[in-house]
C-alpha cells in the first residue's frame, strides 16, 4: 500500500516542480510514509526525524510524514515534522507546502472536505509508477474489521471504496502501456463496494470487469490482489478468478491462526471452518492456484495446543508461502493492553517449527514443477551472477541463466530443471509475451 | 513562521450532540446522542470519543434501528482512554461519532420464527437490546451474566420469560451462577442460532459448551468486548 501511496506523493511533488533525488543529503523536501503495523518501523521514524531536524541548522529542509499513523504518534509528529497529513489529504499537499513559501498554482485553493470526499480526490492523483512492468492500483482504503492485534482501523479509518470506473480505467491504461503485473490494493480488497451499500459493484463484479479487459487485450498480463479477508471471500470471487486468464491464479488468504479460540481473541470474525470452505472452493475451481497466507505465532494467550492447531491448518491447506510473524504488541491495537505472555524463546521455536512445515509443503509443490514449462515474469538480475530472476503467475520465484537485461519486464517461458523449498531454477525457452511493452 | 498543519489522520468525522446521559449504576451509563442521519443494522457498532481527544473506542449501538437518536451503553474502565472522559460529559455537550460498521447482525434471510439464544456478559447485552427493540416478534432467549443484580441493565425492555439474569455473586437474578453453568443445565438445541457478546473468556467457554452440545460453528456468532 505504501508503495502505491508513494507513487502518488511523488507525482504531486513533481507536479509542484520538485525533482526526485535518491540522495537523502541532497533533498530539500524529505518525507516518510509511515507504517504502524510494527513498532520497529515507527521507532525508525523518530530516529530519522531527529537527524533531519539537526540538518536544518545548516540547510533549508521541509519535512513531512503521512501513511499509517496512530493518534498518539500523530500528536508527537506534529511537533517534529513540518507537515503531517493523512494520505487522503494528499491533493491538499501543495496548499500545505505553500505555508513554507513554496507556492504553486495548485496551492492557491483549499477545500474543506470530509474524509470520504478527500479520499475520492486522493484517488484522482495519477501515480508516478516506479516500474514499467509492475504496478499497484489502490481500490479501497481503511478497515472495518478491528482485528485485536492491528491498529489500522485507528490509523486509516473506515473502509472507503474507490469508484469502480476509475479503477477499471487505471487498469486499462496500464494494460495499454504493456504492464505485465497489476496488483489491486486495499486493507480488505474483497470488502470492496460494501461501504457503498448497493451503489457500487462488489469485488467479484470488479474482478469481472477487469477480466474483460484481459479478454480484449492482445498481450498477457496478470492481475493480483492483496489483502483479502477470509470473512468476505465468497465463492463468487473464486468463480470469477477461475473464469478469466488475466486474473492470476495466486491467492493470498491470511489465516493468522488455525485455532478458533485464538481467532475469536484476534477478533477475526471468521472460523476455521469458514476459512476451510474458501480454500476448498479454491482447490475445486482453480486447482492450479498457489496459496499464500499470513500467520502470527505467540499471540497473547496462545497455548501449545492452539499452536498445534495452526500447524495442522498449515499442513492441511498446503501453502506455497506463509509470512509468519512472531507476535509483538502494537501501541494503539486492542491487544496492546493484554499480556504478551508467550515467551520469546517459545515464539522463536514456534516460528522455526512452522517454517520447517512450510518448507515441506512449498517444497513438495516446487518439486512437481520440474520438467514443466512455466511463463515467468522476469523481474530483476538474480543475486547469482549471470542469472535473471522472476516469478511464475503463482508467484513462485524462478531463476535462470541469462545476461540479457532486456528480458526484465517480459514474460518468458522457462523449463524448470531443479527445485528448492522456496524457489526453483530453470532454463530459458523463449519470450512468450505476444506484444512488447510500449 | 506560524505552522498551520492540517490535522492529520483525522478519523473523526462529525460531532454529535449529547441528548441525555442516563446512569444505570455507579460505573455504567447510557449515552443518548444525535443520530444525524446515520444508518445502521442492529448489532453494529460505532467508534465514539470525546470531542477534543485523539482516541475513540468501539461501542455497540444500544438503541433501535427506528429510533431517531443513537444510544450506547458505556461501562467506565478504570484508567481507560475514552470511557472516563465520556462519563464526565453532560447533555448539550458533544462527542465524535464515526459511521456504524460491523457484522454481528441477524441474518434477515432466516425464517421469521427462527429461535435465537443471545448470551451476554455485562455490557455485552448492548447489541441484544438493539436486536430486540429493532425486531418486534423476535423469537429469542437472552442469558445475561453479571456479578450482581443491579447490573440487569434495562431488564424491563425484554418480554417476560425471555430474559434470564444469571448472577454470579448474589442470588438476586433468575439463576445463581454463570451463564455457562446455566447453558450446561439448560441446552437449547442445535437448530438455534447463538449470539455471544461480552468478554473473551465467557465467549471461549460458551463456544466449548455449544460445540460439546453438537451446535455447528455456523450457528455460533460472536462479538468480543475487550
Amino acid at each position: 500500500m505504501n508503495q502505491s501511496d508513494s507513487e502518488r506523493v511523488r507525482r504531486v511533488l513533481e507536479g509542484m516542480g520538485a525533482q526526485w533525488t535518491d540522495s537523502e543529503e541532497e533533498a530539500g523536501i524529505i518525507g516518510i510514509l509511515a507504517c504502524s503495523v510494527r513498532q520497529k518501523a515507527i521507532d525508525k521514524v523518530y530516529s530519522k526525524i531527529s537527524a533531519w531536524n539537526r540538518r536544518k541548522d545548516r540547510q533549508n529542509l521541509i519535512t513531512f510524514i503521512s501513511g499509517c499513523i496512530l493518534p498518539a504518534d500523530k500528536e508527537k509528529f506534529l511537533k517534529l515534522f513540518d507537515i503531517v497529513f493523512a494520505m487522503r489529504e494528499l491533493p491538499q499537499f501543495p496548499q500545505m507546502m505553500a505555508h513554507y513559501g513554496i507556492t504553486t498554482p495548485a496551492g492557491l485553493e483549499r477545500d474543506n472536505l470530509n474524509p470520504k470526499e478527500e479520499m475520492s480526490f486522493f484517488w484522482k492523483v495519477k501515480p508516478k509508477y516506479n516500474s514499467n512492468f509492475e504496478a499497484f492500483v489502490p481500490i479501497q482504503n481503511g478497515c472495518d474489521k478491528f482485528c485485536s492485534f492491528c491498529a489500522v482501523p485507528y490509523t486509516r479509518g473506515r473502509e472507503v471504496s474507490r469508484p469502480s470506473a476509475e479503477i477499471v480505467n487505471e487498469v486499462q491504461s496500464l494494460v495499454n502501456k504493456g504492464y505485465k503485473s497489476i496488483t489491486l490494493l486495499g486493507q480488505n480488497v474483497n470488502s470492496y463496494g460494501l461501504d457503498k451499500k448497493g451503489k457500487e459493484i462488489n469485488f467479484a463484479q470488479l474482478l469481472e470487469a477487469i477480466g474483460e479487459i484481459g479478454v480484449k487485450s492482445s498481450h498477457r498480463f496478470w492481475v493480483y490482489f492483496t489483502s483479502p479477508h477470509p470473512r468476505d471471500m465468497g465463492r463468487e470471487v473464486i468463480e470469477v478468478i477461475a473464469r478469466y486468464d488475466c486474473l492470476a491464479k495466486q491467492i493470498h488468504l491470511p489465516l493468522q491462526s488455525g485455532d478458533d479460540k485464538v481467532l475469536i481473541r484476534m477478533n477475526r470474525k471468521h472460523s476455521l471452518k469458514k476459512y476451510r470452505e474458501s480454500v476448498e472452493a479454491i482447490r475445486e475451481l482453480i486447482p492450479q492456484a498457489t496459496l499464500f497466507t499470513d500467520i502470527i505465532v505467540g499471540f497473547s494467550g496462545e497455548t501449545d495446543e492452539q499452536f498445534q492447531n495452526t500447524r495442522k491448518a498449515l499442513k492441511e491447506f498446503d501453502y506455497n508461502m506463509a509470512y509468519i510473524a512472531m507476535y509483538s504488541r502494537r501501541p494503539g491495537a486492542t491487544s496492546y493492553s493484554w499480556p504478551d505472555d508467550v515467551e520469546l524463546a517459545t515464539k522463536k521455536q514456534r516460528l522455526a517449527v512452522l517454517s520447517e512445515d512450510l518448507a515441506g509443503t512449498a517444497g513438495a509443490y516446487n518439486a512437481q514443477m520440474v520438467d514443466k514449462v512455466f511463463p515467468v515474469l522476469v523481474r530483476d538480475k538474480d543475486r547469482k551472477s549471470g542469472y535473471l530472476s522472476g516469478q511464475t503467475e503463482g508467484k513462485i520465484t524462478v531463476r535462470f541463466a541469462s545476461e540479457d537485461n532486456a528480458l526484465i519486464g517480459q514474460i518468458v517461458d522457462v523449463r524448470i530443471t531443479s527445485a528448492g523449498n522456496f524457489s526453483v531454477e530453470g532454463e530459458l525457452l523463449e519470450v512468450s509475451a505476444l506484444m512488447d511493452r510500449e | 513562521m506560524q505552522k498551520e498543519v492540517p490535522v492529520a489522520n483525522k478519523i473523526k468525522t462529525d460531532l454529535h450532540e449529547i441528548l441525555q446521559i442516563r446512569h444505570l449504576t455507579d460505573s455504567t451509563f447510557v449515552l443518548r446522542i444525535e443520530r444525524k442521519g446515520l444508518t445502521f443494522q442492529a448489532g453494529q457498532h460505532v467508534c465514539v470519543g470525546p470531542p477534543n481527544g485523539i482516541h475513540t473506542r468501539e461501542y455497540s449501538i444500544y438503541s433501535a434501528e427506528q429510533d431517531d437518536y443513537l444510544e450506547i451503553l458505556v461501562k467506565e474502565v478504570e484508567n481507560g482512554l475514552v470511557s472516563p472522559s465520556l462519563k464526565k460529559l453532560k447533555s448539550g455537550g458533544f462527542v465524535v461519532v464515526e459511521e456504524p460498521v460491523g457484522y454481528f447482525t441477524i441474518n434477515k434471510a432466516l425464517p421469521k420464527n427462527q429461535k435465537y439464544v443471545f448470551i451476554a456478559s455485562g455490557t455485552g447485552i448492548s447489541p441484544f437490546h438493539s436486536f430486540v427493540l429493532s425486531t418486534p416478534g423476535l423469537n429469542y432467549t437472552l442469558l445475561h451474566g453479571v456479578r450482581h443484580g443491579d447490573e440487569a441493565y434495562d431488564a424491563d425492555a425484554y418480554e417476560a420469560g425471555r430474559y434470564v439474569l444469571c448472577t454470579s455473586r448474589d442470588d438476586s437474578g433468575n439463576y445463581k451462577g454463570r451463564v455457562t453453568q446455566y447453558l450446561k443445565k439448560h441446552p437449547f438445541g442445535t437448530d438455534v442460532h447463538y449470539y455471544l457478546c461480552g468478554n473473551c473468556n465467557m465467549i471461549h467457554d460458551v463456544y466449548d459448551i455449544l460445540e460439546e452440545q453438537g451446535v455447528s460453528t455456523d450457528n455460533i456468532h460472536a462479538e468480543v468486548y475487550f
